[in-house]
């Protein structure tokens, strides 16, 4: 395996720009400085390559551009399904997260106490030997079990995976129960699988229940709904807030929080029962319909309406509207609803809604998942079988989570429950557990449990910060990743530039960890390209033509848009009413679960993505910090004018196990009940010299509740009182540079 | 009020006065605050801002420009209409001329982004760029200027061939001057024509150009007669009244004429209703027409004034002040403002400007008292035993 | 002669900002400047009847320019497609550019010590690379910011407007302000209420600017040259022929004209 990278080709797009041979080199340090000094970068003049955005989880396929041995510029690459051609913010501001000043290009080994900030360089054998001793020294004395493995699912993933059970703990996390584990695991309960795809071509009615599509952006989702409301499609979006999706709906209904639920039984109610259902389709490949209709007998609109806020009238309207589109219409699954302990049932609802009309083979299609049978692998031996429980409680008390969705806010308190055992090692490869696990105090209480820590990661992000050490990966222009099917092909990964400074692509720093932890086997590749060549080697291709198209098409994939009737479900059709569900302990369909409220002159904290940022990864891109919103605490302004408070004051934002101060915005697009904060800012780590002060984190207010059927955290259960800070300093508010000079 | 005057032949000032070094220290201060500009960039300096690109500098150019008119409306009446009776006025007047348009070149130097590159309208030119056209005016003007000036340095050193070089070629060198001065008293009302949306209806016209013209043809005569008597304070020089009366008697001229094409104007494109239905704009406009146009236009018609120091002096300051208020309302405080973001100047901004001036009145007085430049002008002698007051009669007697 | 345009719909703006990044990126802006910002109308309306439209912003690329007539320097200049390019080597940061744009696109870089301006030159460098759209068309994940010929654009807003009248007012802001540009705007609302500059303006004042410095300033010059001339070589001729002893003359008078 080489350590350094040798000679790259600049390619060619289509023939429209002629290939420039240049050797590789590696980018000196100083580029990121340069870019740091002159604030932006330079140019003069050489290729375009294709590769893949990481700027999120939708991974647009990209075209960049190449000038002397710089990317300058990243666009859209229109033969990807998910960018078609478009980047959103994030993506185009993704070369300024790998020139940002701040990234970490050694590997780095603490020195001082945890949280201090203090490293050292190493190289990288002396950073891998003290990982690899520290590990199997956590093993011998332990238990492999005690060694926890968490991260961000991204495209080395399987790798992971292997560095995870082939050293035999059980322990994995992933962020996935802070997002969807309620929509993943309705889903599986109702069709069999984890999401089924929508399409927008021909649907005429759709109810978005959250899924802030105009501010969560999936590029080519996002374009679609948008031209599907352009030629006149009927959009009727739920959210307490007056986001810019709701300025775009048709029809906004500011719904009650944790009432998402109460809405869709009531629309489920009036459709079967005023039989606007589709018979045929509901009789022919559906199961549980009768004990559903029973079910929602119980829930009228007018039940809803005094829950929701919702008028009854409205309620109907729209249900008998959607029931009027029949195939046409479109229940959006989106991520989490409201994200109560209640979204998994409205999940269930919401499943439900779409099956009843019928619109699956129109609107919905079966999902071709990220696993392709169709790609190769390198061979590896079985993963050793593991004894130990996992701490985060899966599959043993939460039998219906997935293992690898796992629940990530559980294992951190299982880590500081020490129950049913303590760990003593954490592995985290490009996540920060530290500011989106909810409540931090606590998950800085996790962590300041354990003897070890090592963070793969890009900058000093806050869990790199409080990490013993520190490995650099390589960003995602800099490396390989494995071949990604979308649709019927498969994308690549691939370098535009060589990795600055020693940063190291996640194949490569698995394999020679895990090299060093004799798990060599699972490995099985040389280096990158290797690992490439050998998952295309069913298909026969070359490893060069998929880096000059940037894809390699699969066989017998084409058949998109064309529905199978089948569903991997325990009776192969859908489930509006799940047996294994009622046999655990649950409810079988949708049922109303009353949510908790707030206590007088409290507010629900809401929380919700902006454009110009990814969760708690991007605040330190300069190109993205440049065009953000100043975070500040959303109250509705006449809310505020009650309680004294004035836009741009310092408030004291608390709950039950925190409290942050933060500007307030006295804002009409909210509910009087609710509050909102952006999240991701508020950033612990001083290596991140741009985010570092800014804003709060909303993780600092937010209380741990678990879903007991599908893990997913309830984040806006937490309930906070906001108050003025009497002796806070009087800034003036200045012009953000997004509305001009 | 009357004034004692007394004819004495002395070529230069005796001594330095005393305010002289009060102007040096002004003039340092203003200028050390002018190079913190330069090192802090404008946005730390002052308050201009993308609504306001440009503020008090500015509009004390165009105001500058327009009184140091004074030169070039002296040396037409002078060398071209032949009014040798004014020539006693020529130095003090060419002096100030030169003065005037050099802090105006300073004070475009402090403004510019790139100061370094101040010199860029030499080689790139825009020729349908009124700011180009005054650029070039203004830098070949000042040469004519110190061209015409030239005679009191050479005097001093009794340099007689270059005098008598000087002398004759000073006429092409007048049309010229004249010529080019007109061009670019005009072209900074040219300035306007472009900022259509940007300036107030009452002061846009297409006309502008020659409303600044004219407007600088007055407001030079008034620099004239005003100069003349401050310098009764400051150097204890000044003009014969004779000067005075016939400077006095063209100004109804101008001023009337002036009135006719602005009011005409407003007729001729169906604005004159606004006159009275603008606000503060209105009160502005009309200010400048009244107390700036229509009051001196009277008094300077009446012989009692026109013959009278005192009373010259008061119509000329009527005119000045009308002056003044043209240049700032035109470039500054009729501008529409926008998204009610409004301009006011720093007070940095402000040091430079009573640097620069004072620096002005500095070398305007150094050369004075190192040169001939008073040695066509009258002096005036004070009582020693009381403050100097303006009733007391003297005697005046030729020689001294 | 405009060879491209634009067409931005407030309709389909998302305010995502995808083009403010992707130009920064594109054209090496500094960070804390930019050549394309949002107008917008904020949240208006009360609680829960609220609206809320945005649209992008950058420099109009008129047909007669008003800035490329007024740059001291030519800085600013019409390239052979239309398109405004500026010279930031030419530049002397004089700002007249800055009061001439009716649009209020120029900004100054008033946080340097050698300051310039910043304006979007329609990725003038990108285009003539071969790249088909400037990059903030290129980006837009809605189509809010559309490209390509001006007179293609400029139909497509007719016909938008035609199609949908209920969706946008009868407006297409460009079309005729400042004598017309390249960058055509619809939208649900006036365009007051996004911020844009309410110019009443359907001429360019570059034209009466032209008129005043190419023909009105050399007019003045001409006649001020002649008159000045002619007059002086009458006046001339005339005294000569009946000399006068001024000086002297003056110098006597003086004594006994003084008191009042």
């Amino acid at each position: 395996m080489t350590t350094t990278v040798s000679r790259r080709e600049f390619l060619k797009l289509g023939g429209a720009f002629t290939a420039a041979l240049a050797v590789g080199q590696m980018l000196p340090p100083m580029v990121a400085e340069a870019a740091r000094q002159s604030g932006y970068l330079n140019a003069a003049g050489d290729g375009f390559v294709p590769s893949m955005c990481e700027m999120c989880v939708w991974r647009c396929g990209l075209i960049a551009k190449v000038k002397n041995g710089r990317v300058v510029k990243l666009d859209g690459n229109p033969e990807h399904p998910h960018s078609k051609g478009n980047l959103c913010p994030r993506g185009q501001s993704g070369l300024m997260n790998t020139y940002d000043p701040d990234r970490v290009l050694t590997p780095l080994i603490r020195v001082g106490k945890r949280g201090e900030g203090l490293f050292r360089k190493a190289t990288w054998d002396e950073a891998l030997d003290l990982v690899s001793k520290k590990m199997l020294d956590i093993k011998q004395k332990y238990g492999p079990e005690a060694m926890v493995f968490s991260s961000t699912h991204n495209i080395s993933q399987p790798l992971f995976e292997n560095l995870l059970y082939a050293f035999g703990s059980p322990n994995y996390g992933t962020q996935r129960s802070l997002c969807f584990n309620a929509m993943i695991v309705s889903n599986i309960m109702t069709y069999g699988m984890e999401e089924p795809e929508r399409s927008y071509d021909k649907v005429k009615y759709i109810i978005l229940t959250g899924r802030n599509l105009m501010e969560a952006i999936s590029t080519s989702e996002t374009h679609d709904l948008s031209f599907a409301i352009d030629r006149g499609v009927k959009v009727v979006y739920l959210d307490p807030r007056f986001t810019k999706t709701a300025a775009k709906a048709t029809e906004w209904l500011p719904i009650k929080p944790g009432t998402d639920l109460a809405f869709h039984l009531a629309l489920l109610h009036v459709i079967i029962s005023e039989n606007l259902y589709n018979q045929d389709f509901v009789n022919q490949y559906t199961v549980g319909f009768d004990k559903l209709a029973s079910e929602v007998q119980k829930y009228p609109p007018e039940w809803a309406s005094t829950i929701t806020g919702i008028p009854a009238d409205t309620i109907t309207r729209i249900a008998r509207e959607f029931a009027a589109a029949g195939k046409y219409a479109l229940a959006h699954n989106g991520w989490r609803t409201s994200n109560f302990v209640n979204s998994f049932a409205t999940e269930r609802a919401i499943a439900a809604l779409n099956a009843i009309v019928g619109n699956w083979g129109t609107t919905m299609f079966p999902s071709s998942g990220e696993e392709s049978g169709a790609l190769g692998a390198p061979p590896q031996p079985p993963f050793p079988r593991v004894s130990a429980l996992r701490l985060d409680g899966v599959p043993w008390k939460y039998p219906f989570v997935p293992l690898k969705l796992g629940i990530f806010q559980e294992l951190r308190d299982a880590i500081v429950k020490g129950d049913p055992y303590t760990p003593h090692g954490w592995f985290i490869s490009r996540q920060n557990p530290i500011l989106s696990l909810p409540d931090r105090n606590k998950t800085l209480e996790a962590f300041g449990k354990m003897d070890f820590i090592v963070t793969v990661d890009i900058f000093l992000n806050d869990t790199a910060w409080f990490s013993d050490v520190v490995l650099p990966e390589a960003s995602y222009l800099e490396r390989y990743d494995p071949l990604l099917p979308v649709g019927d092909k498969a994308f690549l990964r691939q370098p535009v530039i060589e990795p600055q400074g020693d940063a190291k692509s996640a194949l490569w720093i698995y394999k020679n960890l895990g090299e060093r932890l004799g798990l060599g086997d699972y490995f099985q590749y040389k280096d990158e390209e290797d690992y490439l060549k050998q998952q295309l080697a069913p298909l026969g291709v070359s490893l060069d033509e998929v880096k000059a198209k940037g894809y390699v098409q699969l066989p017998g994939e084409g058949n998109e848009g064309s529905a199978e009737y089948k569903w991997n479900t325990a009776s192969t059709k859908i489930e509006l009413y799940s047996d294994s569900l009622e046999k655990a302990g649950f409810a079988g369909c949708a049922n109303w679960e009353e949510p908790p409220q707030p206590a007088p002159g409290q507010f629900y904290l809401l929380t919700g993505k902006v454009a110009q940022q990814t969760q708690f990864a991007t605040q330190n891109n300069q190109l993205l910090h440049k065009y953000s919103d100043e975070p500040r605490l959303w109250m509705n302004a006449k809310v505020a004018a009650q309680q004294g408070l004035k836009d741009g004051d310092w408030v004291e934002v608390t709950s039950e196990v925190g409290k942050v101060h933060i500007r307030l915005l006295a804002t009409e697009a909210i509910r009087p009940d609710c509050v909102y904060l952006v999240p991701g800012y508020g950033h612990l780590s001083k290596g991140l010299t741009t985010a570092f002060g800014v804003g709060a984190s909303d993780s600092v207010l937010h209380v741990s509740y678990t879903d007991p059927v599908s893990g997913s955290q309830a984040l806006t259960q937490t309930f906070v009182s906001v108050s003025k800070i009497a002796d806070a300093p009087q800034e003036k508010t200045r012009k953000p540079l997004y509305l001009g000079e | 009020m009357t004034i004692q005057i007394k004819i004495k032949e002395i070529k230069d000032l005796r001594s330095l006065p005393k305010f002289t070094y009060i102007l040096a220290i002004l003039t340092a201060l203003g200028m050390s605050t002018g190079l913190y500009r330069l090192y802090a960039g404008l946005g730390a300096t002052t308050n201009l801002s993308t609504v306001f690109p440009w503020g008090v500098w500015i509009s004390f150019d165009l105001t500058m420009v327009a009184f140091s008119g004074a030169a070039f409306t002296l040396a037409a009446l002078v060398y071209i209409f032949h009014q040798h009776d004014l020539h006693a006025a020529m130095r003090p007047t060419v002096l100030f001329g030169l003065l005037g348009y050099s802090s105006v070149l300073v004070i475009l130097f402090f403004d510019l982004g790139r100061f370094d590159r101040f010199w860029h309208f030499l080689v790139y030119p825009n020729l349908t760029s009124a700011l180009f056209e005054v650029s070039w005016c203004i830098a070949i003007y000042t040469t004519i200027l110190i061209f015409e000036f030239s005679p009191v340095i050479f005097e001093r050193f009794n340099n007689q061939k270059a005098l008598s070089i000087i002398a004759k070629i000073t006429i092409p060198f007048v049309i010229a001057g004249i010529t080019l001065s007109s061009m670019h008293q005009s072209s900074l009302g040219a300035l306007f024509v472009i900022m259509k949306p940007r300036v107030h209806p009452l002061w846009y016209s297409i006309l502008t150009p020659e409303f600044f013209l004219t407007s600088s043809l007055f407001a030079g005569i008034s620099t004239i007669i005003i100069g003349s008597y401050l310098s009764i304070w400051m150097y204890g020089k000044t003009l014969p009244q004779k000067v005075i009366e016939k400077l006095g008697i063209l100004m109804p001229w101008l001023l009337g004429f002036y009135f006719i094409i602005k009011i005409g104007e407003l007729i001729f494109t169906h604005e004159l209703n606004l006159l009275f239905t603008s606000g503060i704009f209105s009160v502005l406009y009309l200010t400048e027409m009244v107390i700036g146009v229509i009051i001196p236009l009277i008094l300077f018609s009446m012989k009692k004034v026109r013959t009278n120091r005192q009373s010259s002096v008061i119509a000329a300051t009527f005119v000045a002040i009308g002056v003044i208020l043209n240049r700032f309302d035109i470039s500054w405080f009729t501008l529409k403002p926008l998204n009610g973001v409004t301009y006011f100047p720093s007070w940095i901004e402000v040091s430079l400007l009573i640097g620069v001036f004072s620096g002005v009145l500095l070398v305007y007085t150094l050369l004075a008292h190192f040169f001939p430049v008073f040695s066509e002008t009258m002096g005036v002698e004070k009582k020693p035993e009381e403050k100097f007051s303006p009733s007391q009669v003297m005697e005046p007697s030729i020689g001294d | 002669m405009a060879k491209y345009g634009f067409l931005i719909d407030a309709s389909r703006c998302i305010d995502c900002r995808a083009c403010l990044v992707a130009c920064s990126a594109e054209n090496n802006v500094p960070m804390t400047h930019t050549r394309i910002w949002i107008k917008e109308t904020g949240v208006t309306g009360e609680f829960p009847d609220l609206k809320r439209y945005t649209a992008p912003y950058h420099c109009m690329h008129c047909v007669d320019p008003s800035c490329v007539s007024a740059c001291t320097v030519g800085a600013l200049q019409m390239n052979k497609d239309g398109i405004i390019t500026y010279d930031k080597d030419r530049c002397i940061g004089c700002r007249y550019c800055m009061y001439a744009c009716p649009f209020e696109v120029p900004h100054f870089e008033w946080d340097k010590q050698l300051a310039l301006i910043n304006k979007c030159d329609l990725c003038v460098n990108r285009l003539e690379e071969g790249q088909a759209e400037p990059a903030c068309a290129a980006t837009c994940p809605t189509d809010a910011i559309q490209f390509g010929k001006r007179d293609d654009m400029l139909a497509l807003a007719h016909e938008r407007i035609k199609n949908e009248p209920n969706r946008y007012i009868n407006h297409v802001f460009g079309e005729h302000e400042n004598g017309g540009t390249s960058t055509f705007y619809i939208s649900p609302v006036p365009f007051e209420e996004l911020g844009f500059p309410t110019t009443k303006l359907t001429e360019s004042p570059a034209e009466f600017n032209r008129m005043t410095t190419e023909k009105g300033t050399p007019i003045i010059a001409g006649s001020v040259l002649t008159g000045m001339t002619g007059i002086y070589l009458a006046l001339e001729h005339l005294e000569k022929k009946n000399p006068v002893h001024h000086i002297e003359e003056l110098e006597h008078s003086e004594s006994t004209h003084e008191k009042e």
